[in-house]
């Protein structure tokens, strides 16, 4: 196990002065995209769709497909609510692989099949009960392609991880502005736009880096 | 209240401009108009604006909302897929195509509101590929029934009405008879990347002509280099169908109504059609609107499944598909991107994604690589979310290693390609067995596999594009499949056995029919098709005028 300070350097960002909400009132910002940033850091919606064991293991996943152990508990990027709110509402995304059912059945069964490879794998454990490295065997295996279970005979695995799972957790982690600051993204711009275009070209108000890692 | 609550009641803006008042929208619902405009994106709004124009009676129909940019549109990457067609189709073939994003549009200036406004012209050549490239096994490529030199006043004319910004001097394609109307962007960081590496290898490369203004124009200010290009624009800089040829329409007293979405074309007993069946928000009834023409701008998936489902007795397969073409050969334009980590800060979200600058040295057939076709090579801008998925696709990442590499986001840079896809009987849209969308409409499936040429292009492309991005510097280069533009399904031709429209866009089978959009592409080009859509447009509009003056439209 590794110390907290390891695991807050693994995590630590070239903009650890940036805030990109710092600039709310400023003419970056327009009252509707406002609206839509404070509704989505006040407004986390409950949990809808998913049953009590599916939120589980998704947030299992989550936190292996973007950790964040260098975070408080409300201090996190909420992951999980989001995606059950779009199927909830089911929310299409204007496209279905072929050999994917309806989102709605793909999730259930991908989270059950999570957990019925990770009982095959480690001694009938759910996914939530292993350690992080185990998850993330199961997890591999599962984006590899290979995973054990009857219910991949069914839901093509590495589909469901690369073109539904994977992709949502990431997009949704980097759509909060806590991710915005720690890539140093420059965040809403209207009706501001920007001027020094160049390359170490920097307006007054993006974010300055510090102490680039690499 | 938003525009989309004023549609909803029968209002539009007048001229969805920075003064934005509201006037009531123009009703031909109850009167038979001249013509009825199916979609109100690049082909649909400049055909539709023309016609109106010319005094035509007109009404454009668009499934999505009559958005107005500074509104609606969002600073956000999230709150901006409802720009997008979002209504399930089932993807398939042995390259699914990603839908629902980049490549569909959804409200009145269709994807012209978040399109990356690449402007270029088709090459002579792209119009006699077949002339040129021979047959070529499994495809059916071939010529298109019109020349450059049909289009090229076109192309002319709605550089101006878009007000182009590019080079005084532009190095591919046939050699401009005029300047462009306005001078070429900055070069963003991307751009000076792309500059630095094909000065380094000896690949010519140039400023990009891109649709957003760089100088005022009438009542549009000059871009500001916000970056949200491909999420709306809302300073009205970014030349849209939306913000260009929708108003010349709504003051030439054309009815624009968003939020509607046809479900049929229905037709006389001599097979004649006689107008539309739509859906309109909020309601579940059919309404129709009753039209000496109609034209069809919906794009190469919709326009299709449109066809398709006005199938009836008089026309079994679909309406205008005596060929049983309608639907086949779909293609997309290939455009694989590829990425590079640079030392200094790139902040790809700075200016329009095309950046400022291209090269279309390979927008040729070339000697000995083993394919035919070509494509041009442009800068990219993704913001986070968009550049986190392709990360996480492109390189299988994910876990602390993603979120760390995610840390040196402002020191990438990019380039993507659009490359020609060889057209292919096999590749379709067709109407799903069982499955429906919110209107009871049977969704359309669609079917795509690369041809062997079209992967060797893209390898090609990617080595390339990696060349570049090295000799400019870059390390730690990787890349991502991507396709874009969706062409075919409806190509024009000469012979109605083995084509839908002729070179007028009109019908084969129905003569007050047009479609008029990338659906009739016979073959793709190695350029982004929403000028050749709109030159295409133009000159059908123009094509109409003059039957109709003449007595041979209706």
């Amino acid at each position: 196990m590794r110390s907290t300070q390891e695991q807050d350097d693994e995590f630590r960002s070239s903009y650890p002065n940036y805030n990109v909400l710092d600039k709310w009132f400023s003419p970056d910002w327009d009252d509707q995209t406002r609206k839509v940033v404070r509704d989505r850091l006040e407004k986390v919606p409950p949990i809808r769709f998913f049953s009590e064991t599916e939120a589980q293991t998704l947030a299992a996943v989550a936190e292996r497909i973007m950790p964040q152990p260098d975070r408080t508990e409300s201090g996190r990027i909420p992951i999980v609510p989001w995606i059950d709110e779009k199927l909830y509402e089911d929310k299409r995304d204007g496209y279905r692989y072929e050999k994917l059912p309806p989102q709605r059945q793909a999730w259930q069964q991908g989270l059950a099949g999570i957990d019925e490879t990770a009982g095959m794998l480690f001694k009938g454990r759910r996914f939530v009960e292993l350690d992080a490295e185990s998850q993330d065997t199961v997890l591999k295996r599962i984006q590899k392609g290979d995973p054990p279970g009857e219910i991949w005979k069914q839901l093509p695995s590495q589909s469901f991880f690369e073109h539904m799972l994977l992709k949502i957790v990431v997009k949704t982690y980097y759509m909060h502005p806590i991710a915005w600051n720690e890539i140093g993204y420059n965040g809403p711009s209207s009706p501001r736009g920007h001027v020094r275009i160049w390359e170490d070209g920097l307006d007054p108000w993006e974010a300055q880096e510090e102490a680039r890692r690499r | 209240m938003t525009q989309q609550d004023q549609n909803m009641d029968g209002w539009s803006l007048s001229a969805p401009g920075i003064h934005g008042e509201l006037v009531p929208m123009r009703d031909w619902s109850r009167e038979e108009v001249d013509v009825c405009v199916v979609g109100a994106g690049a082909g649909g709004g400049v055909v539709g604006a023309k016609l109106a124009e010319a005094g035509f009676s007109v009404v454009i129909l668009d499934a999505g909302p009559h958005w107005d940019p500074m509104n609606d549109f969002i600073s956000d990457e999230h709150a901006s897929t409802k720009l997008y067609w979002t209504d399930e189709r089932i993807t398939g073939g042995d390259n699914p195509v990603e839908l629902g994003t980049n490549n569909s549009g959804r409200g009145v200036g269709g994807s012209t509101i978040h399109y990356s406004m690449v402007a270029l012209r088709a090459h002579p050549d792209h119009f006699r590929r077949r002339t040129i490239e021979g047959a070529v096994e499994n495809t059916d490529h071939r010529d298109w029934p019109l020349a450059f030199d049909d289009l090229e006043p076109y192309y002319e004319e709605v550089e101006e009405a878009l007000q182009i910004a590019g080079p005084t001097f532009y190095p591919w394609g046939k050699p401009r008879r005029k300047r462009y109307p306005q001078r070429e962007h900055e070069l963003n960081a991307s751009a000076n990347v792309l500059v630095r590496g094909c000065a380094k290898l000896g690949i010519p490369v140039a400023p990009s002509p891109i649709a957003t203004l760089s100088a005022p124009h009438e009542d549009r200010p000059p871009c500001v280099y916000r970056g949200f290009c491909n999420f709306g624009c809302t300073t009205n800089a970014k030349s849209s169908i939306l913000v260009t040829y929708i108003p010349r329409a709504i003051r030439a007293g054309a009815e624009v109504r968003g939020n509607a979405m046809v479900a049929r074309i229905t037709h006389d007993s001599r097979g004649r059609a006689t107008g539309v069946l739509h859906f309109r928000k909020g309601s579940d009834d059919l309404f129709q609107q009753r039209a000496k023409s109609v034209i069809v701008a919906g794009y190469a998936i919709e326009s299709p499944r449109l066809l398709l489902n006005s199938s009836s007795s008089l026309f079994p397969q679909g309406l205008a598909n005596s060929s049983g073409v309608v639907g086949k050969y779909f293609m997309v334009q290939s455009s694989e991107q590829v990425f590079a980590k640079f030392p200094e800060r790139i902040n790809q979200y700075k200016a329009p994604p095309p950046g400022g600058a291209i090269t279309e040295h390979f927008n040729r057939t070339m000697p000995g690589v083993g394919f035919v076709g070509g494509y041009t090579i442009e800068v990219i801008g993704p913001h986070p979310v968009d550049f986190v998925a392709k990360m996480a696709a492109g390189r299988g990442l994910w876990g602390a290693e993603l979120r760390r590499e995610m840390f040196d986001y402002n020191h990438f840079s990019a380039l993507g390609m659009v490359g020609t896809v060889m057209p292919n009987r096999k590749n379709e849209v067709k109407l799903h067995g069982t499955e429906r969308d919110r209107y009871g409409l049977p969704v359309p499936h669609v079917i795509f596999s690369y041809h062997e040429n079209d992967k060797r292009l893209i390898k090609h492309s990617i080595v390339k594009m990696k060349e570049i991005l090295e000799a400019a510097g870059g390390t730690d280069v990787w890349s991502d499949h991507r396709t874009s533009h969706l062409l075919g399904c409806c190509r024009m031709g000469d012979d109605p056995a083995d084509s839908v429209v002729n070179a007028d866009c009109r019908a084969h089978d129905v003569p007050n029919l047009f479609i008029c959009d990338g659906s009739v592409f016979p073959n793709s080009t190695g350029v982004n098709p929403s000028l050749t859509i709109q030159a295409l447009a133009a000159r059908t509009a123009d094509r109409m005028r003059d039957m109709a003056r003449r007595g041979e439209l209706w």
